[in-house]
């Protein structure tokens, strides 16, 4: 029996101003698959998450989670998704446990604290319990912020840069935490990172974006073998080189 | 990993929605009770504006002690009365506002949460605020200046009742703009209650103001409300008839608001605005 599809976009489209940020994306994500979106900056990646959680609405084009259409049923939708991003800050003025317990009831849990006990201990981070938001550092909030998208066991993990700007022991952990996450509990991850290690060692699967539209979709092994390179980081550069020249390209005759 | 999978016990339907609306009404009693400053808004800043206007009374009526008494009936009701509309609109917008400011907007807008539950838990939170500061000016208006506001009687709850939904259409209208056009419209969030507070009669009759404003004045259910108001202080009984227009206009108005910010919210999402605020 084939895997339950958790995503399935198809046809993405999306225009800002004069400008197509994704290109007709199409992307399917299988229970406990872990796929990477890559890309160089401006490829549309970040355009393409936006448009899977909800966020951001498709020109053309529709996203199904775990069997709901987004556009029609969003919240019932996002009762199956999970969303961290590096980027993002805690809300001031809560303890950290105040703010998992809130997020963890817009998910419905009554009784987070089993759950967030859980999280903290699987990123080790259980001394910040107590801790005001404002005083934690870019890595602990990182932290944080995926214990939160996880609280409510969701079946899709959706990271903008999970470890951007990350010490490498944070970004271990990480890593090791989103692995148990996903083997646990068969929760399938859709992330987005420009460190390629990273990705070799957390994703079985890779997406390539270059100016808004899929160039490669397989295991990282054969992307890059079909570039004809030993590892993902030289496929990345050869598709950022194509990037800058086909944009400078396009400067040059608006 | 040494770690038991727990699997989280979800609620759903209107068990969830309740549980989402204390969610986030929590969330703002944290904001308020965790930065002081903000009690002022609830707090200092009516019962300044209760001073402000029964020493206003007791001058205008210097002398006469019913000029005196009525003067107060008036600026004293209507300033008690105007805190409704004006607590319960900013407590929603800055509410929103908190959001943005914080940048947790995307962190919201990813949850099952949806636009009217998020709108309904700020909302409940508000009238936390609104009893608060509503509380603090009925109280500071007997302390200083002898005026017992619920001497006007039980009239004074559906005439409440018409502000506190005029408020929330006005911030329904600046949560829009807002979404529409970023951290540029927030001045609105404040400014927009000092176009409505001239226009509404709020002290005076709407006759007394420039004849080319009345026709615009007429149009706005709060103007009916505190002519119903004036009635009461009057002791002429509750006017239905008012308090059956301002009911029927602030409905109007929420409608409005509403459409207004569901247009506006499908732009926010078509357009990508999310990335103000990430």
């Amino acid at each position: 029996m084939a895997p339950e599809v958790v995503l399935a976009a198809r046809g993405l489209v999306k225009d800002y101003r004069r400008a197509r940020a994704v290109d007709g994306v199409n992307i399917v994500v299988h229970r406990g698959e872990r796929v990477a979106l890559l890309g160089p900056n401006g490829a549309g990646k970040t355009t393409t998450l936006l448009m899977v959680l909800g966020v951001v609405s498709p020109d053309a084009g529709d996203v199904t989670i775990c069997g709901y259409e987004l556009a029609k049923k969003r919240s019932r939708a996002a009762q199956c998704v999970g969303f961290a991003a590096g980027y993002l800050p805690l809300t001031e003025r809560m303890r950290v446990r105040e703010y998992l317990t809130l997020f963890a009831q817009l998910y419905g849990i009554a009784d987070p604290s089993p759950q967030i006990d859980e999280g903290l201990e699987r990123f080790r981070i259980t001394d910040l319990g107590d801790a005001m938001g404002t005083e934690l550092s870019s890595g602990q909030r990182t932290l944080i912020g995926i214990v939160r998208a996880t609280l409510h066991r969701p079946r899709l993990l959706v990271l903008d840069e999970p470890t951007a700007s990350l010490d490498p022991d944070v970004a271990m952990r990480v890593r090791t935490g989103l692995v148990d996450l996903s083997d646990e509990f068969g929760c399938a991850l859709l992330m987005t990172s420009h460190d390629m290690s990273d990705v070799e060692r957390v994703c079985e699967r890779v997406v390539f974006l270059s100016h808004g539209r899929v160039v490669a979709d397989a295991a990282p092994r054969e992307v890059a073998a079909r570039y004809g390179t030993g590892d993902l980081e030289s496929v990345f550069l050869h598709l950022a080189e194509r990037h800058e020249a086909a944009a400078a390209q396009q400067s040059d005759h608006p | 990993m040494n770690t038991s999978v727990t699997a989280p016990v979800q609620l759903h339907g209107l068990a969830a929605t309740r549980l989402r609306l204390r969610a986030i009404a929590r969330r703002h009693a944290y904001v308020l009770l965790r930065s002081p400053h903000r009690l002022f808004d609830v707090t200092l800043w009516p019962l300044v504006d209760v001073l402000l206007f029964g020493a206003l009374a007791q001058f205008v009526g210097n002398g006469d002690p019913s000029g005196a008494s009525q003067a107060a009936g008036y600026l004293l009701a209507g300033i008690v009365l105007w805190h409704v509309i004006y607590q319960s609109q900013i407590a929603l917008s800055t509410g929103f506002l908190e959001e943005t400011w914080t940048r947790n907007l995307l962190n919201l807008m990813v949850t099952p949460l949806r636009e009217v539950e998020y709108v309904a838990g700020v909302a409940l939170f508000g009238m936390v605020k609104l009893v608060l500061g509503v509380g603090v000016m009925v109280l500071g208006a007997l302390v200083f200046f002898s005026f017992d506001t619920w001497s006007l009687g039980f009239g004074l709850v559906p005439i409440a009742a018409v502000l506190l939904l005029v408020g929330w259409a006005v911030s329904l209208f600046v949560i829009g703009l807002v979404l529409r056009f970023g951290s540029g419209a927030e001045a609105l969030a404040w400014g927009v209650m000092f176009i409505l507070l001239p226009l509404s009669g709020v002290f005076y009759p709407v006759d007394s103001l420039p004849a080319l404003l009345q026709p615009i004045a007429k149009l706005l259910p709060t103007t009916h409300a505190f002519a119903a108001l004036r009635d009461l202080v009057d002791d002429k009984g509750l006017n239905w008839v008012q308090v059956g227009i301002a009911a029927f206009g602030a409905l109007v108005m929420v409608a409005i608001a509403l459409a207004y910010l569901t247009r506006m919210l499908r732009m926010f999402r078509r357009r990508g605005y999310i990335t103000r605020y990430t």
